[in-house]
């Protein structure tokens, strides 16, 4: 097994959702071709669907994350957006990151804000819809403070709220609670899968944590380095929202040994 | 803190009756007294050489003169001060706008960059007598020496501050498309804001030496020469008077851009954070 899976079209009883990030043969070089980042990426994302990225460092996670952002050109391949090639930033994403890059001189309201101010200048509705959307992540009480006065889980949650107002249909989330302790991380990731339900987003989840990937998603992409390539995409079958139990389900262990098993065969 | 807290368990056990804050005031006090009690006896018993150590009576007595009998330092404190102010304002905005600029430009910055050193490595005092010769006695030439000594730490803290933009934060702005303009303006500009406040606070006090040794140069008017007009006629009383007002000055100076740095950079500690939030919570409060 070394090639990468077509994508999976097993067929499921509801009618699939449209295709909305598509990629074929999407290959990242740096250095003039001395660092392969990312080589020969195949996929289609649907709408509405939560994929997971997970493998070892180097493994071109982050890269595709930030290819599908348009923060960086990809060097071979097609990638397209709702039907559009990507070429640079555009407004259907959101990225969030490890660090919750909250600008420290504004308050979590100004921070949420910040996506509708480069735009134009926010109006009363704006706000209201920023202080509805830092409610949804549960601080409700925190509008008005800074980032400094909040713990790291809440500078992730303000973080994510900023994503939820850039109004992207589609969330990248590069390792988003990868800093935070073990509890804050589990809490967080239920609230994720809640409100990525309710605002109905397709979600890209750069993880490098096997159970946290499975747990959260509907499809892993589990990726391998060196070069940096999706290795295999591999199905996960339970209805979302889920439990927090279902981790210690048999099934979700089968899942894990056989990405573990993946991730083990190359390295 | 810890410390203070258990200090002041001790006291209140101990039953002093004084407050923690109150004895050490009355702590400093008493150190205080006793020196210049100490320099006073020394003086008159003859151990030091009143000519040139006077007196802290005579001291007094000459700040009486300076200030309100004759009243003469007032003009020359506010020359000083005026140069101090104009130089500053000059040096930092030629400092933060130079700064800023090769900050932004990579290719700039890196043909720039030995003159940088070569200029951090001069004594930039040493300049004074050039700037003099070439801009003539008077205010222009004390401007420009002070400029130059108080251009160099706004000029190294706003490029260090720009060039240091968190890669995630510049990600996250370019991800929502900001322009360049808004990059500037809404991350980098405030996000250097304190590192630009402490290189201002080092700037003023630069230009408080720099205006003196202009002034002693030049000889004119100022604080800088009544100080070596009264050292001449050994007057030192009234020298070291001069002296303790700029003490008094440069300790004003601190604590007023010690609170301007926690006003403008509010939210580097608690009580500016406070006051944000709460005026902005209000501001939203009444836009409905």
């Amino acid at each position: 097994m070394n090639a990468t899976r077509a994508p999976s079209t097993d067929p499921k009883s509801e009618p699939q959702a449209p295709i909305v990030i598509q990629g074929a043969g999407v290959g990242k070089t740096f250095g003039n071709g001395a660092v392969i980042a990312l080589e020969d990426a195949s996929f289609e994302i649907r709408q509405g669907s939560f994929v997971s990225l997970v493998g070892p460092s180097g493994c071109g996670k982050s890269t595709l994350l930030r290819l599908i952002a348009g923060l960086i050109d990809r060097t071979s391949g097609d990638l397209t957006v709702h039907d559009k090639a990507v070429d640079g930033p555009h407004t259907d994403v959101g990225m969030m990151f490890q660090r919750a890059t909250l600008l420290d001189w504004c308050t979590s309201l100004e921070n949420v804000l910040l996506p509708t101010e480069i735009i134009r200048k926010p109006t009363k509705a704006d706000k209201e819809r920023a202080a509805e959307l830092l409610r949804l992540v549960g601080l409700k009480d925190f509008l008005f403070a800074f980032p400094s006065q909040l713990s790291g889980g809440m500078q992730q949650r303000v973080a994510l709220a900023r994503l939820l107002q850039t109004g992207a249909d589609i969330l990248l989330l590069d390792e988003p609670f990868g800093a935070l302790d073990e509890f804050t991380r589990e809490r967080l990731n239920i609230e994720l899968m809640r409100i990525v339900g309710e605002v109905r987003a397709t979600t890209l989840f750069v993880t490098h944590n096997i159970a946290e990937a499975i747990f959260l998603a509907d499809q892993v992409f589990v990726m391998t380095p060196r070069p940096g390539r999706i290795f295999e995409i591999v199905d996960v079958p339970f209805a979302r929202p889920r439990p927090l139990s279902i981790q210690t389900s048999p099934e979700f262990n089968t899942l894990v040994a056989k990405v573990r098993d993946i991730l083990g065969e190359d390295h | 803190m810890s410390v203070q807290d258990y200090m002041a368990v001790k006291a209140a056990r101990t039953g002093t009756g004084i407050s923690l804050r109150n004895r050490r005031i009355l702590i400093h006090a008493g150190i205080f007294i006793a020196l210049i009690a100490l320099w006073e006896i020394s003086s008159r018993l003859g151990w030091l050489d009143p000519l040139f150590y006077p007196r802290p009576s005579a001291i007094l007595n000459s700040f009486w003169l300076i200030f309100v009998v004759n009243g003469n330092i007032w003009y020359h404190l506010y020359v000083t001060l005026g140069l101090v102010f104009l130089g500053w304002v000059a040096g930092s905005v030629l400092g933060v706008g130079l700064g800023a600029l090769v900050g932004f430009n990579p290719v700039v910055r890196r043909f720039l960059k030995p003159y940088v050193i070569v200029l951090e490595a001069t004594p930039r005092i040493a300049v004074a007598p050039l700037l003099i010769a070439a801009l003539g006695f008077g205010a222009p030439s004390k401007i420009a020496i002070i400029m130059l000594v108080c251009f160099f730490a706004p000029f190294i803290n706003t490029l260090s501050g720009v060039i240091n933009v968190n890669e995630d934060r510049l990600d996250l702005f370019r991800s929502l498309r900001a322009s360049k303009m808004q990059v500037l303006r809404k991350l980098v500009l405030p996000d250097a804001i304190p590192v630009i406040m402490a290189g201002e606070r080092l700037a003023l006090t630069a230009a408080l030496s720099g205006a003196l040794v202009a002034e002693f140069i030049q000889r004119d008017q100022g604080i800088g020469s009544l100080i070596l007009i009264y050292t001449r006629n050994l007057n030192m009383a009234s020298a070291f008077a001069c002296i303790f007002t700029l003490t008094i000055i440069g300790f004003l100076i601190f604590k007023g851009m010690e609170m301007a740095d926690q006003r403008i950079a509010f939210w580097k500690n608690e009580p500016g954070m406070k006051r944000v939030s709460d005026r902005r919570r209000r501001a939203m409060a009444i836009g409905g």
